[in-house]
């Protein structure tokens, strides 16, 4: 508790804690949103073009009109709005590709805004605090603006929820239903300049993409909604916003690279643990496909051989036609025992009745299966599965079904077995 | 009755025409083909007639008035391929989005629309898996919640492209009752296809094209092995070729 104090609570009573974490928050959930959309839309690269062009734009507002909140505001979304139109007509009037165009229209445009800082006389502009962020350092007025930005691009996401989702999935619809796709994109390149605004006071210009796309890829990799990405990616903006944000205050890091840092550390546990697609769900749920198979075989065998016989006698029987250990037969057979399929009574085996009917099921497949490639002449079935014995492994039951009525509900198999009719 | 007219349509891709002088009368009440080879125009054609494509020439009418001012009356079913089948979204949100040419600028569905919605989804027989990702479909199923969206959007033509390119049996079979079920229903139904193989038995009328119009009439008039010939006759003329060059 006395830790959780120390670290946590106690250093919210220092006003530039308070304001560095209401900027977070309000950061995290507008980047987690505009994000969302940019990662499904695959213009990542915009989003980073757009981050480091608004610095030109920031400076030059600065040279008219001043430091100022508003000023930086109008500025920035003028110069993304402006770099956006302008990769666009690169893009239509030469043969150029778009990540070209993008990538000279950015650069050039980040380089003018470096001159034009390192020209600027009378307003003072910390360049590194526009480069890495400056979380710790925003003031009330920032934090007024992004609340501001925030609530603007939520209000545009609600109403125009419809319009976004059409154009991302299907633009061409979208035009034949009279939605203007470029309206769309151009609300969203304002959305996005605005949560552009917002990050670069914590993030900065160089690492701003990564709060755009990497808490929308983390959800994407744990839910399956757009509503529950959105929702979470700006869970996850925030959490890695104010995560970081205590790292740069106890351990004066830079709070750009510590906020970017724990959103990828975010990324990497979602890519290895996800219960959908983690690395280690897919290990695990290879393995675990692997034994069904192999336990499948041994109910299959256990069914030919039919006789009731003495445990070692089956499992050595089976070991030897799998060629697998008889320990690993062993154990699988006990889980086989687990789940009802065979019984176990003084030291002997035997299929029980649900275990005698999944096999009658295993085999009308697995010879349904023989039938068809004959008949069909199929040669190249290492090109439908690597392992052309697995097949019959992953057919289900209903293309089982379709597969018996393409052939006419056959007698016997190729080898002249009978296929068990379903019942 | 008239509902598509198509008057000297010509639209170019990259300053070379992919389809010249085109001129169509479509009326209601019929399932008609759009049959050509490959870079014949055919999707060219059908989305020009949609206004997805600016035309160099020409005039299209849709109901005697500007393709604008009859978009909730058309649909349109994409080739199945040029979509991200990993975007997060299940089948029933999918079908939802013919409904949206109904609603209004800001507004969301309502109870009456998820009913449409359902029922267009019982119609193709995907009712059960209305709450399944997209990615998770089989290709005959997806191909029928896109049919699914077409009805739900209760539209009076429909213009599919490609629909039969690699569906299954029970799919194939779905589109080809749906289009006649809409047929007698008065609706009017545009379909590319490419392969020669079922056209008598899918089309009451046959649009053969290869950038320009070869034909156009009842298929059993169309039809014929001169005409196809005609549409396939392979190599480009003299004429195209020469064009191409200046095209440069």
């Amino acid at each position: 508790m006395e830790v959780i104090y120390k670290y946590i609570i106690e250093p919210v009573q220092y006003e530039f804690i308070q304001r560095a974490l209401v900027a977070s928050i309000t950061i995290g959930i507008s980047c987690g949103l505009i994000g969302t959309y940019i990662m499904l839309r695959r213009m990542s690269l915009i989003g980073d073009a757009l981050a480091h062009a608004v610095l030109p734009g920031v400076v030059i507002s600065f040279m008219i009109a001043g430091k100022g909140e508003l000023s930086l505001f109008i500025g920035a979304v003028i110069a993304g709005i402006v770099t956006s139109l302008l990769i666009g007509f690169v893009n239509r009037n030469s043969k150029i590709k778009e990540d070209t165009s993008i990538g000279i229209i950015f650069t050039g445009a980040f380089a003018l805004g470096v001159l034009l800082v390192s020209q600027l006389k009378q307003v003072h502009i910390d360049l590194s605090s526009y480069l890495f962020g400056d979380v710790l350092g925003v003031s009330t007025g920032d934090i007024i603006l992004s609340m501001i930005i925030m609530f603007v691009i939520l209000t545009c996401i609600i109403l125009f929820y419809k319009q976004l989702l059409l154009t991302s999935f299907d633009p061409t619809m979208a035009m034949t239903i009279g939605i203007s796709v470029t309206i769309v994109h151009y609300l969203l390149m304002s959305l996005l300049s605005m949560s552009i605004v917002a990050g670069l006071q914590s993030v900065g210009v160089v690492l701003l993409v990564a709060m755009l796309i990497t808490p929308p890829a983390t959800a994407y990799l744990l839910t399956t909604s757009l509503k529950k990405i959105l929702v979470l990616s700006s869970v996850l903006g925030v959490a890695a916003s104010v995560i970081g944000l205590y790292m740069s205050y106890h351990f004066n890091f830079s709070s750009g690279a510590s906020i970017v840092l724990v959103a990828v550390f975010f990324f990497m546990l979602a890519f290895v643990f996800s219960p959908k697609e983690g690395l280690l769900t897919r290990f695990l749920r290879r393995r675990e496909a692997s034994k069904a198979v192999i336990m499948e075989d041994i109910i299959k065998l256990a069914y030919k051989f039919q006789t009731v016989l003495a445990k070692e006698e089956l499992v050595e029987k089976i070991s030897g036609e799998l060629g697998f250990r008889a320990s690993k037969i062993e154990s699988l057979i006990s889980r086989l025992v687990e789940v009802g399929l065979v019984s176990s009574s003084d030291g002997k085996y035997e299929l029980s009745e649900t275990g005698k009917k999944e096999a009658l099921r295993l085999i009308r497949i697995h010879r349904l299966w023989e039938t068809y490639i004959t008949k069909e002449k199929v040669t190249d079935i290492e090109h439908i599965h690597p392992e052309a014995e697995k097949i019959e492994h992953l057919l289900t039951e209903e293309l089982a079904d379709e597969l018996d009525e393409e052939l006419g509900f056959p007698e016997k198999d190729p080898h002249g077995s009978d296929i068990p009719r379903k019942k | 009755m008239n509902v598509i007219s198509v008057k000297n349509l010509t639209v170019s891709y990259h300053k070379k025409p992919a389809i010249k002088g085109i001129n169509l009368e479509i009326d209601s009440g019929s399932v008609i083909g759009i049959v050509g080879p490959n870079g014949a125009g055919k999707s060219t054609l059908l989305k020009g007639i949609l206004g997805l494509l600016p035309f160099d020439s020409g005039e299209i009418k849709i109901f005697g008035k500007d393709i604008d001012k009859s978009r909730k009356r058309i649909s349109y079913i994409p080739q199945r391929e040029q979509f991200d089948w990993d975007f997060p979204i299940n089948v029933h949100d999918v079908v939802m989005m013919g409904r949206y040419a109904h609603l209004p600028m800001i507004g969301f569905p309502k109870a009456k629309d998820r009913e449409i919605v359902d029922q267009a989804l019982q119609k193709v027989e995907m009712l059960k898996y209305a709450s399944r990702q997209i990615r998770n479909l089989s290709g005959g199923q997806q191909q029928r919640i896109f049919l699914a969206r077409s009805l739900a959007q209760e539209s009076d033509i429909y213009f599919l492209d490609e629909p039969f390119v690699g569906v299954d049996a029970k799919t194939e079979k779905a589109i080809f009752n749906l289009m006649k079920e809409l047929k007698d229903e008065g609706k009017t139904i545009l379909v590319v296809h490419h392969d020669l193989g079922k056209v008598l038995e899918y089309f009451d009328k046959l649009i053969l094209i290869n950038q320009t119009l070869i034909a156009y009439g009842n298929t059993k008039d169309v039809f014929t092995a001169e005409m196809i010939n005609k549409t396939y006759g392979g190599r480009l003329t003299i004429l195209q070729r020469t064009e191409e060059l200046v095209g440069q």
